[in-house]
C-alpha cells in the first residue's frame, strides 16, 4: 500500500497541475495550491572504495504540501513520507509515512491568527528561530498559536505559544514568546531615514530532573534591537540575553554546579552606493546554544544524540562566513560556536568572537580595469575566534573578558572577480585562504589552505552554453591537496547537463587518494525541476546557511523532483 | 495531539479528492514582507498596476546562477522597460547568514530592481519554491508564468515569454 501510494504522489500533483487552466472562475470557492518534493537516492556498492551499501540502498524523502485559502482563511497539511527509510544519516525520528506538519490562519490587514504548525525568526534568530530545511532534515516548526498585529505599517507585535516540532512528534519544553517591530521614521518625519527598533522576549519551560535545581524551569530570555539607515550609510545592532541555565557537561548531563547566564552582541554597519558596497559585522556569543529540551536525546545506538541532527533546537546561529561555490572550497567549512564546550583540558570553549569584512566594487565600462563590459570585484574576510578569559575544567567554570579574542577558530579570506570579455564569453577567478582549526573545531590537525579556482562560459548560440570550471586546493594538513573539475552544458532554458571530478590526489594514504566523480542532469518546466545524478558522495559536512549535516560516504543515484502548483 | 493516519486509504481518498477538486485560479498569496530599504510591502496588493507584468526573481548571494540572471537582465532592463509596462522585483531568501550581504551586494551590482526580504521564507512557502533561481510573472494579481532555473541566455526565452503575455 505505501509502496503505491507512492507512486501515486507524482500522479495526483500532475493532475492538479494539468487542471489548472481548464476551470473558468465564476464563484470564489477559494483555491487549492502547494507543492511537492522528492529526494531519492539508491545506494551501491562501492569496490573501490571499499563501501558497502546500506541496508535499505534505496531510499527516499517526500514532501507533499497542500494549503487552502478562501479570502482571509487559509489552512494546510503537509504529509511527509520517508521510505522505505530515510536517507542516510538523517533524524532517525523522519521514518514512515505521516502528517508533519498542519496549519489553520485567518488574515485581516492587521490582524493574522494562526493555529498549529508555524515557523517564526525573531530579530536575527538568535533566541527564537523555527524553521525547515529538507537538505539538512531540519524542521522545528512551533505547534501552538501565534497572532500577529499590525496596527498600523510601522508596528508590528506577535505573541506566540508552542512546542518545537521533532520528528513526527513535538519536544516537551513550553516555548512562549513576544516579539515587537517598530519604525519610527514617519513619527519623527524623516524622509531620507529610516528607524526601527525591535524588543524581544522568549521564555522557555521544562521542569528540571535535578535535586535542589539551581536555576529555575522557565528560563527567560531578552533581545533589544534597531536598524538605522541614513542615505547609503546603515548600522543595525542587536543585544541578547540568557537567564541563568545548567550547562551541559561534555556527558551531555546537567549540574547544581555549573550555571551560566549566556548573551550575544551583534553589530552590522556599511556603506553602499551606486559600484560600491562596504559591510561589516561584528558578533560576539557567550553561552548561546539555546535547546527547546535542556538534555539532548540520546540515539538508539547511543553513538550520537539528537544535537548531531540539529534537532531540538531553538535558536539557529550560522556562521557568518561566505557561503562559496566550489567544490573544494566548501570541504572546511566553519560553524559558528555558540554552545560551551569543553571537549578536554586543553579545549574548552565558551563560544565565538569575530567579524565579517565584505567589499564589491564595480569597474565601470569603459574605464582602464573595466573594459567594454565593465569588471565585477567582491573580497570578503572573516575571523573567528574562542572567547579570551579563565577557563577551569574541574570543577568547570570559566570567566570571560568583552574584548579581546581567545584561540583562533577559523579564517577565511578570499577575492572573487568576473570579467565579461565579449558577448559569448564570461570569466570569473577567486582565490581564497582558509585557517580551520579542526582540532578545536571537530578534532583532528589545524589545516590551511589555498585554493584557486577559474571558470568560464562560452554562449554557442542565444541559448546554448557550456561552463568550464577547474579548482585547486593546496592544504597543508589532513587529507591535504585536491584538484578538480567541473563541465556543464546548458543545452537551452529546459535541460542541463553536468560531469564533475574532485580528486584528493594529495592524501598521504594512498589508498584514500579517491576521485568523487558525479554527472548528472536536470530538466525544467514551469515550476518543476526534475534532476538525475550518479555519483560519489564525499563522507562530512553538508551545509545550508552556516548550519550542517553530517554525512557518510557514500556512492549511488540520486532523482530529485520538485514541482509547485 | 499529533492526528495519526491509521492507514493509508486516507491519504489515497485526500490525493483522489485533491485531484478532483483542483481549478486553481493561480492569484498570488498575500504575503508581507519588507524590502531592503525597511519598507513593507504585499506582494499582492502592492504589485497590483493593471496590466503591468511583474517578475518577482528569486534569489540568493550565495546563489551564482540566480546573480547572473539577474545581472543579464540588468544588462537589458532600460531597452525591455521601454517596450514592456513591467517591472523586476528581487526576492531574496537570503537567511541571517547571508542576508546582510544583501544590501552591499545590491550596489556593487548597481541593480535598478525593488529588492524584498523574504527571511522568514513566507512568501517562498506560499509559493512552494524549492531552489533558486525562481521565477514568477504576475499580471492583475494572478500567476501567469512560471520558470525555474537559470542558464544563460535564458534571459532572452524570459523576455519572449513576457512579450506573449
Amino acid at each position: 500500500m505505501k509502496k503505491l501510494l507512492l507512486l501515486l504522489l507524482p500522479f495526483a500533483v500532475g493532475s492538479l497541475y494539468a487542471q489548472e487552466n481548464d476551470t473558468i472562475q465564476k464563484k470564489d470557492y477559494g483555491k487549492v495550491y502547494g507543492g511537492f518534493e522528492s529526494n531519492a537516492q539508491w545506494y551501491l556498492n562501492d569496490k573501490g572504495r571499499d563501501l558497502r551499501h546500506p541496508e535499505d540502498p534505496i531510499r527516499s524523502n517526500n514532501y507533499l504540501l497542500v494549503n487552502y485559502q478562501l479570502k482571509g482563511f487559509s489552512a494546510g497539511v503537509k504529509v511527509e513520507s520517508y521510505e522505505p527509510n530515510s536517507l542516510l544519516n538523517y533524524n532517525p525520528g523522519f521514518k514512515g509515512t505521516d502528517l508533519g506538519t498542519y496549519y489553520a490562519a485567518y488574515k485581516t490587514s492587521k490582524l493574522e491568527l494562526t493555529a498549529g504548525y508555524f515557523y517564526e525568526q525573531f530579530g536575527s534568530g538568535m533566541l527564537l528561530r523555527a524553521w525547515e530545511d529538507r537538505a539538512l532534515g531540519i524542521n522545528t516548526a512551533l505547534r501552538g498559536g501565534r497572532i500577529v498585529y499590525r496596527p498600523s505599517d510601522n508596528v508590528r507585535l506577535t505573541a506566540l505559544y508552542g512546542r518545537q516540532r521533532s520528528g513526527f512528534g513535538v519536544a516537551n519544553g513550553d516555548i512562549y514568546g513576544f516579539d515587537s517591530d517598530i519604525n519610527l521614521s514617519s513619527l519623527l518625519k524623516f524622509e531620507v531615514s529610516d528607524l526601527s527598533f525591535g524588543a524581544s522576549y522568549v521564555g522557555r519551560y521544562e521542569k528540571i530532573d535535578l535535586p535542589d535545581p539551581a536555576f529555575k524551569a522557565m528560563t527567560n530570555m531578552t533581545a533589544l534591537r534597531f536598524n538605522f539607515i541614513h542615505d547609503a550609510f546603515y548600522v543595525s545592532g542587536e543585544y541578547n540575553y540568557k537567564d541563568e541555565d545548567g550547562v551541559l557537561t561534555p556527558q551531555n548531563t546537567l549540574t547544581n554546579d555549573f550555571v551560566k547566564p549566556g548573551n550575544a552582541v551583534l553589530v552590522n554597519f556599511g556603506y553602499s552606493k551606486s559600484g560600491l558596497g562596504i559591510d561589516a559585522t561584528l558578533r560576539r556569543m557567550e553561552n548561546m546554544k539555546i535547546l527547546t529540551e535542556r538534555t539532548p536525546t540520546p540515539t538508539a545506538d547511543l553513538q550520537s544524540t539528537s544535537l548531531n541532527f540539529n534537532d531540538k533546537v531553538l535558536n539557529f546561529t550560522p556562521a557568518l562566513t561566505k557561503q562559496h561555490h566550489s567544490n573544494l572550497a566548501n570541504i572546511y567549512v566553519f560553524q559558528a560556536q555558540s554552545k560551551v564546550d569543553y571537549i578536554d583540558p586543553t579545549i574548552m570553549k565558551a563560544g565565538e568572537t569575530g567579524g565579517q569584512i565584505d567589499v564589491f566594487y564595480d569597474f565601470a565600462k569603459g574605464t582602464a580595469v573595466g573594459g567594454k563590459y565593465g569588471t565585477k570585484v567582491a573580497v570578503n574576510m572573516s575571523s573567528w575566534y574562542n572567547l579570551p578569559g579563565q577557563y577551569r575544567s574541574v570543577p568547570a567554570d570559566y570567566n570571560t573578558d568583552f574584548f579581546g579574542v581567545g584561540e583562533k577558530y577559523f579564517s577565511d579570506y578570499n577575492i572573487e572577480i568576473k570579467k565579461r570579455f565579449s558577448e559569448t564569453w564570461l570569466t570569473g577567478f577567486y582565490y581564497i585562504n582558509q585557517y580551520y582549526n579542526k582540532r578545536w573545531l571537530e578534532g583532528g590537525d589545524l589545516v590551511k589552505t589555498n585554493i584557486v579556482t577559474g571558470e568560464a562560459t562560452y554562449n554557442f548560440s542565444e541559448n546554448k552554453s557550456i561552463r568550464v570550471e577547474a579548482e585547486h586546493m593546496w592544504a597543508d594538513a589532513d587529507k591535504k591537496n585536491w584538484a578538480g573539475g567541473t563541465v556543464e552544458l546548458n543545452i537551452n532554458d529546459k535541460y542541463s547537463f553536468y560531469v564533475w571530478d574532485i580528486y584528493n590526489y594529495g592524501n598521504d594514504d594512498s589508498s584514500q587518494q579517491t576521485h568523487y566523480y558525479n554527472v548528472g542532469g536536470a530538466y525544467r518546466v514551469g515550476a518543476t525541476r526534475i534532476a538525475a545524478n550518479y555519483g560519489r558522495q564525499r563522507g562530512g559536512l553538508v551545509c545550508v546557511g552556516g548550519v550542517c549535516r553530517f554525512v557518510p560516504e557514500s556512492t549511488g543515484f540520486t532523482l530529485s523532483i520538485s514541482t509547485a502548483f | 495531539m499529533l492526528i495519526k493516519f491509521p492507514n493509508m486509504k486516507k491519504l489515497v481518498v485526500l490525493f483522489l479528492f485533491l485531484s478532483v477538486s483542483m481549478y486553481a485560479q493561480k492569484e498570488m498569496p498575500s504575503v508581507s514582507i519588507k524590502s531592503v530599504d525597511n519598507k513593507s510591502f504585499n506582494v499582492k496588493s502592492d504589485f497590483a498596476e493593471k496590466d503591468k507584468l511583474y517578475v518577482f526573481s528569486f534569489w540568493a548571494t550565495w546563489c551564482v546562477p540566480c546573480i547572473n540572471e539577474l545581472d543579464a537582465i540588468n544588462e537589458n532592463y532600460a531597452k525591455w522597460s521601454k517596450e514592456l509596462n513591467m517591472e523586476v522585483v528581487a526576492v531574496s531568501i537570503d537567511d541571517t547568514r547571508t542576508q546582510k550581504r544583501v544590501k552591499p551586494l545590491l550596489n556593487g551590482k548597481k541593480w535598478p530592481y525593488t529588492v524584498l526580504l523574504d527571511t522568514n521564507q513566507d512568501l517562498k512557502r506560499a509559493l512552494s519554491v524549492a531552489n533558486v533561481p525562481y521565477t514568477v510573472v504576475v499580471k492583475n494579481k494572478k500567476i501567469v508564468y512560471i520558470h525555474n532555473g537559470y542558464s544563460q541566455g535564458g534571459e532572452k526565452e524570459l523576455y519572449n515569454k513576457l512579450k506573449s503575455l
